[in-house]
Formats: C-alpha cells, sequence, structure tokens
C-alpha cells in the first residue's frame, strides 16, 4: 500500500465523517419534531480500503404507522359522537337536581322529570279538585313538559346541523391534505428517481396521513415495482376501500345543509361521486370524525328525535277526550298542536305518524288561562265540544260537581299506560312501555349511548397515545445516543487528523531523505 | 451503535412528553373528584350510569309520586277528620233529643213546646253540621261540593217546609197551628207520619227539598293503585245493579224524626196525637244513630287505610331514596382518597419532569 492510498482513505474518512455528522446533526435538530424519523447513516468499506456513506437509511416502521392511523381515527369517531351526543345529554341530565327530591316537584329539564311534574301536579289536582290553583299548576307542568320536548327537538336539530358543519369543514380539510400530500408524494417519487434523499418528503407524506386519518379511516399501499414509473408512490384508500390519492388526489365533495329540522336528510359526503356516507352509500366509511359526525347527523340524533316525536305523539293520544261513555271520537285534549287545534274535528295522529310532533306539540288553548281558556275543563271534560263532557254534575244540570274526579284519575293512569297503538319501534325502544316508562328508556337510551360513546373515546385515545409512543421509540431520535454518536465521530475525527498529520511528516521525511 | 433498538431504545421527544398525558387526565380526573367531594353525588350522572339513568329516574318518579300521593293524604284526611267530627256532633244530638223524648210527659205544662224547642233545635244542629266545610269543600256533598249539601230547613224559602205543610194540608185540611188540628186522632196522625209525611224524606223529594249532595262518592288514590271512597253523605249512594234501593242515610231518618217533632210538637194537636208524633219518631232516631254508627265506623276503617297507607308509603320512601343515594352518591371516604392519590401523583409528575430536563449529556461532557 503507498502513501498515497492512505491519503485517499484519509479523504474517504474525512468525508464519511462529515457525511455522519450531518445525519446526527440532522436527528438531533429534529429531536423535538413529533413524526420525524431519524436517519441512519450506511457505511460501507470501498475500493481503496477506505469507507464510504453507501446510503442514509430512514427508520421507519410501517405497522406502528399503521396502528397510530387506525386508532386515530377510531378515537376521532368517538370523540365527535361523544362531543354531540353529551350536547342532547344536557337536555336529560337533571343530574344536579338529584337533592330535590325531598320536594314533590323535580328540578331538572328532562322530558321524563317533566312527564313526573306534572303526574304530580294532576295527583294534587285530583286531591284538591275544587282548587283553581292546583288546575292552574296543571297547565303550567304541561306547559313544562311542551317546553321540554321542544327545548330536546332543537338540541337535536343543532346538533345536526353543527355535524353538518363540521363535515364541510372535515371535507375542505381532508381536499387541503390530500393536495398537500400529492406533493410531498411527488417530492418523493421524483428524489427517488434522482436519487436525492427524500426523508424528510417521506416524513411529510407519514404526518399528512396520520392527518388525514383524524378526519377520515385511511389505508395506504406503496409502489414498490422499481419498473413501475410511479416508483415510490403512495396511494391512499378510505378505510372502505374508496381511493382518495393515487397519482393524482381525488376530489372529495360535500353540499352542506344549513338548517335541520325534523325529517330533513343531510347531504351525502362523495368521492368521484361515489357517496362515501349515508344510507345510500355502497362503501360507507367506518371511522375518522367524518364519519362520526355523520353517523350522529344521520342516524343518533334522528332517532332521539323520533323518540321525542313519539313521547309528543303519545302525549297527545293519551290525553285525548273521548266523552262520558269513552265511546266518542278521540279528540285533542290537554296537549295538540297547532295544526290539530285550528282544524276542529282533526283526531290526534297516529303512534307511526309522529315525525314534527315534538317541535309542534303544544298546551290546548281552551285550558290555558293564559290564552282565555278554562283549566277546570281538565276536571270536568268538554275542552273539544259539550259532548266531551264528563262531570256528572254538568251533564245533569249544566252545574259542575266540583269535587268530581273520575276524569283526572282517567288522565293519571294515562301516564301510565300504553298509548293506543303503541309506541312505534322505529325510533328504537319497546312499542309497549307505558309513556311514563317510555321516557325514562329514551333517557337511558341517550345516556346509555353517551357513556358507550365516551368510553370508546378514552379507549381509542388510549390506543392512539400509545401506538404513538410506540412510534415515536421505534422510530425517533435519542438525544443521549445522537451525542454519543458525536463524541464518537469527533475522535475518529481527531484520530483521522492525527493521521493525516502522521502521514505527511512521512511524506515530508520521505522527500528530505530524497 | 445505531443499531440499538427494541425495548432499550427510546426517543427523547416520548421520553420529554411522556408525562404530559398522565399528567392532564389526573388534572382532569382531579376536578371531577373535587366537584363529586364537595357535591357528594357524581359530577356528572348520566355518564356515570348510562343506560341505567332511565332506572335512576323511575326510582326518582316514584319517590316524586309517593310524596305527592302522601301530601295528598293530608287533604283527604283532613276531609275526612271534618266529617267524622260533624257526624259524632250529630250523634250527640241525637242522643239529647232521645233522653229529652224519655223524659216527655204528655199533657204536662208546656209538654208541645218542649217537643218542638227539641225538635227545632236538633234539626237546626243536623243541618248545620250537615252542612261543615273542610277549606272550600263542603264534606256532606260527594262530588257535588261546591255549595252546602242540605237545605236550610228555617230559611223564608224553603222548598222542604213547604211541602211539609203542603202535605199536612192535603191529609187533614188545615195547618198544624190552626186549631182545627186539635181533632186529629192519634192513629191519623200516626198513619200520616208513616204515610204522606214520610215519603217526604226519601226517593227524589228528599234530593229536591233536602239534599243537593251527589249520589257519585268521591274516591281519592291514597297509595299507588290504592283507592278508597272518601266521601259519605246526606243522599243516598246511587241504586246500583247489586243495591237498587240503597238504605235511607242518617241524615234522612234524623230530618224525619226531627222535622215531625219541630213541626207538630208545638200545634194544637191533641196529647194523644202528640204521643203518636214521639212514639213515631222515636224508633227513627234509633235507626239513625244506627246508621250513624256505621257511617262512622266505615269512616274511621278508611281513615286508617289513610294512616297506614303513609306509613307503608314513607317505609317505601325511605329505601326508594336508599336506593336513589347507591346510584348517585359517591362514596366520600374514596373520593377523597382518590384525590389525596391524584395530587400525590401530580407532584411526582412535577418533580420527574425537572429531573428529566436534567438528564442530558451536554451538561455532563467538558465544554
Amino acid at each position: 500500500m503507498s502513501l498515497s492510498t492512505a491519503f485517499n482513505v484519509i479523504s474517504s474518512a474525512f468525508s464519511v465523517n462529515a457525511a455522519q455528522t450531518a445525519v446526527v446533526s440532522n436527528n438531533i435538530a429534529n429531536a423535538g419534531t413529533p413524526g420525524y424519523s431519524r436517519e441512519i447513516a450506511n457505511v460501507v468499506t470501498n475500493g481503496f480500503g477506505g469507507a464510504d456513506v453507501a446510503s442514509v437509511t430512514r427508520v421507519a416502521n410501517a405497522a406502528l404507522l399503521e396502528q397510530v392511523t387506525s386508532s386515530t381515527s377510531q378515537a376521532a369517531t368517538q370523540q365527535a359522537i361523544s362531543a354531540g351526543l353529551s350536547t342532547l345529554a344536557q337536555t336529560v341530565n337533571d343530574s344536579w337536581s338529584a337533592s330535590s327530591t325531598s320536594g314533590a316537584n323535580q328540578n331538572g329539564a328532562s322530558p321524563s322529570a317533566m312527564l313526573a311534574n306534572l303526574q304530580s301536579a294532576l295527583t294534587t289536582y285530583a286531591d284538591s279538585p275544587t282548587s283553581s290553583s292546583a288546575a292552574d299548576a296543571v297547565v303550567t307542568a304541561a306547559q313544562n313538559v311542551t317546553q321540554s320536548l321542544k327545548a330536546g327537538d332543537a338540541a337535536v336539530n343543532q346538533v345536526r346541523e353543527q355535524a353538518d358543519q363540521d363535515m364541510a369543514s372535515s371535507v375542505s380539510k381532508i381536499n387541503s391534505l390530500l393536495s398537500q400530500f400529492a406533493a410531498a408524494n411527488n417530492a418523493v417519487v421524483i428524489g427517488l428517481k434522482t436519487g436525492a434523499n427524500v426523508s424528510s418528503a417521506e416524513d411529510t407524506r407519514d404526518s399528512i396521513v396520520t392527518q388525514l386519518a383524524q378526519q377520515i379511516g385511511v389505508s395506504t399501499t406503496i409502489d414498490t415495482n422499481p419498473k413501475d414509473q410511479a416508483c415510490g408512490s403512495e396511494s391512499i384508500y378510505t378505510d372502505s376501500g374508496v381511493t382518495l390519492f393515487q397519482d393524482t388526489a381525488r376530489t372529495v365533495s360535500f353540499t352542506p345543509t344549513s338548517t335541520y329540522a325534523d325529517g330533513v336528510i343531510g347531504n351525502a359526503v362523495t368521492v368521484d361521486g361515489v357517496p362515501i356516507t349515508g344510507a345510500a352509500s355502497p362503501m360507507p366509511i367506518q371511522s375518522g370524525a367524518l364519519a362520526g359526525y355523520a353517523a350522529l347527523r344521520d342516524t343518533l340524533a334522528p332517532q332521539y328525535q323520533a323518540q321525542l316525536d313519539q313521547i309528543a305523539g303519545g302525549l297527545i293520544n293519551a290525553f285525548a277526550e273521548t266523552g262520558p261513555s269513552g265511546s266518542l271520537t278521540p279528540l285533542p285534549g290537554l296537549f295538540t298542536t297547532p295544526s290539530l287545534f285550528s282544524t276542529p274535528g282533526a283526531t290526534p295522529p297516529s303512534m307511526s305518524a309522529t315525525t314534527g310532533l315534538g317541535a309542534a306539540i303544544e298546551v290546548n288553548p281552551k285550558v290555558d288561562p293564559s290564552q282565555g281558556g278554562d283549566p277546570t275543563k281538565l276536571r270536568d271534560g268538554g275542552i273539544n265540544s259539550p259532548a266531551y263532557v264528563t262531570n256528572p254534575g254538568t251533564i245533569a244540570n249544566g252545574t259542575p260537581d266540583t269535587s268530581y274526579t273520575g276524569g283526572l284519575q282517567q288522565l293519571i293512569s294515562q301516564i301510565n299506560a300504553t298509548p293506543k297503538g303503541g309506541f312505534d319501534t322505529s325510533a328504537g325502544l319497546s312499542s309497549s312501555s307505558s309513556l311514563a316508562n317510555y321516557t325514562n328508556a329514551s333517557v337511558s337510551w341517550l345516556q346509555g349511548e353517551n357513556q358507550q360513546a365516551s368510553n370508546n373515546a378514552d379507549y381509542q385515545n388510549a390506543l392512539a397515545t400509545q401506538a404513538t409512543s410506540a412510534l415515536s421509540n421505534a422510530t425517533g431520535v435519542n438525544l443521549d445516543a445522537e451525542m454519543t454518536n458525536m463524541l464518537n465521530l469527533e475522535n475518529t475525527y481527531e484520530s483521522t487528523a492525527k493521521l493525516l498529520t502522521t502521514v505527511t511528516t512521512m511524506f515530508s521525511s520521505l522527500l528530505q531523505a530524497a | 451503535m445505531m443499531t440499538t433498538m427494541g425495548a432499550n431504545f427510546v426517543s427523547t421527544h416520548y421520553l420529554a412528553n411522556s408525562l404530559v398525558q398522565p399528567v392532564m387526565r389526573a388534572q382532569s380526573q382531579l376536578t371531577t373528584a373535587m366537584t363529586e367531594l364537595s357535591t357528594g353525588q357524581y359530577a356528572d350522572l348520566g355518564l356515570q350510569l348510562g343506560d341505567q339513568s332511565g332506572y335512576e329516574l323511575s326510582l326518582k318518579e316514584q319517590v316524586q309520586q309517593l310524596q305527592a300521593l302522601t301530601t295528598g293524604n293530608s287533604v283527604v284526611a283532613s276531609t275526612m277528620s271534618t266529617a267524622q267530627n260533624a257526624l259524632t256532633s250529630i250523634a250527640t244530638s241525637a242522643q239529647t233529643t232521645m233522653q229529652n223524648l224519655a223524659g216527655w210527659t204528655p199533657g204536662s205544662i208546656g209538654a208541645g213546646s218542649q217537643l218542638q224547642l227539641s225538635g227545632q233545635t236538633a234539626l237546626q244542629d243536623l243541618i248545620s253540621s250537615a252542612n261543615a266545610t273542610s277549606g272550600d269543600v263542603y264534606v256532606f256533598g260527594r262530588i257535588n261540593s261546591s255549595g252546602p249539601p242540605m237545605a236550610d230547613y228555617y230559611s223564608p224559602a224553603s222548598a222542604a217546609k213547604t211541602a211539609v205543610d203542603q202535605a199536612f194540608q192535603t191529609e187533614f185540611g188545615c195547618l198544624p197551628t190552626d186549631a182545627a188540628a186539635a181533632n186529629i186522632t192519634a192513629a191519623k196522625m200516626q198513619s200520616f207520619l208513616i204515610g204522606p209525611f214520610a215519603t217526604l224524606f226519601s226517593g227524589t223529594n228528599w234530593t229536591t227539598d233536602w239534599s243537593s249532595a251527589s249520589s257519585t262518592n268521591t274516591t281519592a288514590e291514597i297509595a299507588q293503585g290504592q283507592t278508597v271512597t272518601t266521601s259519605t253523605s246526606t243522599t243516598p249512594t246511587a241504586s246500583t245493579a247489586t243495591d237498587p234501593n240503597p238504605a235511607p242515610t242518617a241524615f234522612q231518618r234524623l230530618a224525619e224524626a226531627y222535622t215531625m217533632l219541630a213541626e207538630f210538637g208545638g200545634s194544637q194537636l191533641s196529647s194523644a196525637a202528640q204521643q203518636a208524633v214521639v212514639t213515631t219518631a222515636q224508633p227513627l232516631i234509633l235507626q239513625g244513630q244506627t246508621s250513624l254508627t256505621n257511617t262512622q265506623a266505615a269512616l274511621g276503617a278508611t281513615q286508617s287505610q289513610v294512616t297506614d297507607a303513609n306509613n307503608a308509603m314513607s317505609s317505601q320512601l325511605t329505601i326508594l331514596q336508599d336506593q336513589l343515594g347507591n346510584f348517585d352518591n359517591v362514596n366520600a371516604t374514596t373520593t377523597a382518597a382518590q384525590i389525596t392519590r391524584l395530587t400525590n401523583q401530580i407532584q411526582m409528575a412535577y418533580e420527574l419532569t425537572s429531573r428529566l430536563s436534567q438528564l442530558n449529556l451536554a451538561q455532563y461532557l467538558p465544554a
């Protein structure tokens, strides 16, 4: 081996050292960057006996990354559902008033509590049928029931409107991420062709996929066939298999609906015209915030609304008047709707056609003293016409028997009975419950869904955190390890410099001798 | 060196941030625990109970319903005790009248006006007791409780008084106060009293002239599913399939007896006819007393039913409230322990974070 070969080796040592130092510096600089994958300089011996940096490897872990994206998507779905349901649960959560059970009235706002208050008010009125204040109290309690149903209905619409807006913003985020992804992916494909370092572009791609997973459940594949034009290109599909990105970004589109009411169906999100949400979707997405918003808007909130409608329909039917023998055509009694009220002789809607009643139900103006009505008609009957009077005194001589309670006891028993025809099972609850039990079951349903979503969100969040930690540990930077490397490189540099000095001295000696 | 991987490798980013999440979780648990400790109840009951929420609500509703029934029972009880008092006062007055009649000697001086006074006093007592009120409710009116159930015999427009006079006039062709009445024999008097006079106190004559009470009883739900008849009245109950001719009430019999004493006692009637009045009145009062006793006993039974129902509901309430407590209330000791644990955990996390920041190789290398 000649001295000039030694120079070549020294020179390669310096360049390897510089390359390694660059990698270490890059790693140290990005120690705090979330999602950064550390790089390793692969050093090989070259033909002269020196060393070369053959390549720089990016430490990646596809399996862990997939765990991160899928648990992130699941957590985002459950969080979206949980946020919406807890808004709805506010309308039935009377927990803060639980200590008030010492009184005859419950505070809170749930239809369930308000119905119980109405029953108490009716019981009190039946015990003091001559008291006009007890009659007024029944009307007030009935108004609270309708208020509670209307508030629940409005909360459902509000949650659906919010979910619709969230879907719109989620879709615009997805589109923006997909176009960012296109740029990063292009950089990788071109970089691979030109042999440039594509680590940073690959990091960007991974980070975009993770952000995308927040919004929509995704799976990815990378084209590894070197013969392909687009070798290294990553494709993104929804978790249901619809292509979101393949060489180019697909367009995700959505037309928001600004106002929701009972029965309004929101628009579906489409990818290249294929719906990915809603009942008509052949391949509905399973996870991501978008799936959560869609489930909330299209399934959960409408189902709760249907339950409120059933309660309203049940109330109108249960309190309908049927006359002294109970055989007359039922006509709306204590509860009615503006359209029923303005159409004399209109019968209460059947339990299978209750859509919109939750928002429309109101206390019959004919018994509401603030609208000129007479609340004692609750006791005596005859809200609709004199033929419906049940008070025997009024029937006999036109003067009501003031201690008559038969009609009131009939009303009380209706609260604990199943409305005629039973509840419609499409609302998801038992059809043969009593009115009181149905309102309770509705609260159970809502709180059960809420609890489940909240627990799932906690669980999936924990999974996502764990997966993120595992990924960070597998692909991240350890400063101590990098510092040790740095010291090592310093020593190598120093040794190489010494070697250079020695070889130079040897050359000088050789030249002087000559 | 670079190949050191696996479980031993920890990224600095993870190390620096590993404590952030647990601290945030502990802090949110701490706020919840503190709310729960101060209120004694779960911070978010709905979230805590989930699909048990409806059951918890139904317990609350039962509690509320029992309380409403208990409150209502006090109204019912007060109405019944007013009725009971009035019945006692009627019984006392009947007792006094019986004593007066037993001590009455026909033909003695003022014998007639004695009878008349005794009858009048008793009749007035009867009417005022029958019109007893509790709150704004006439207790003997059954469901028609808005007006006095028994008409005032001594008001100028009394239909009952007119009917009595008319009946007498029809029978004997004169009024009891007329001198001609002296000729009426005891036998004739007796047949008048058990005939035309008696019909004035039964059937529609009674409900038209005397009693405006309804024949329909008031009922009250005194406990869940337990409905009792809470009223008694001046009017007999409506005829039913099982009881087509309900027994006349104590009020009917006593009114009949008292009226004959008051109307025919101080009149021009002969001693023998007066004697006939007294002998007809006595069994009527006796029957009335028996009927009163029965009514009082029935009412008393209902009163004790209400008391029993209240006691039963009170113990039921205790059980329900215990059950509710199991749902709603947090265990204060557990919560306090949890707060201590969380506080310690957070403190340790802070301590560790500051120590970890010292664990940096650069600090230990010579400059």
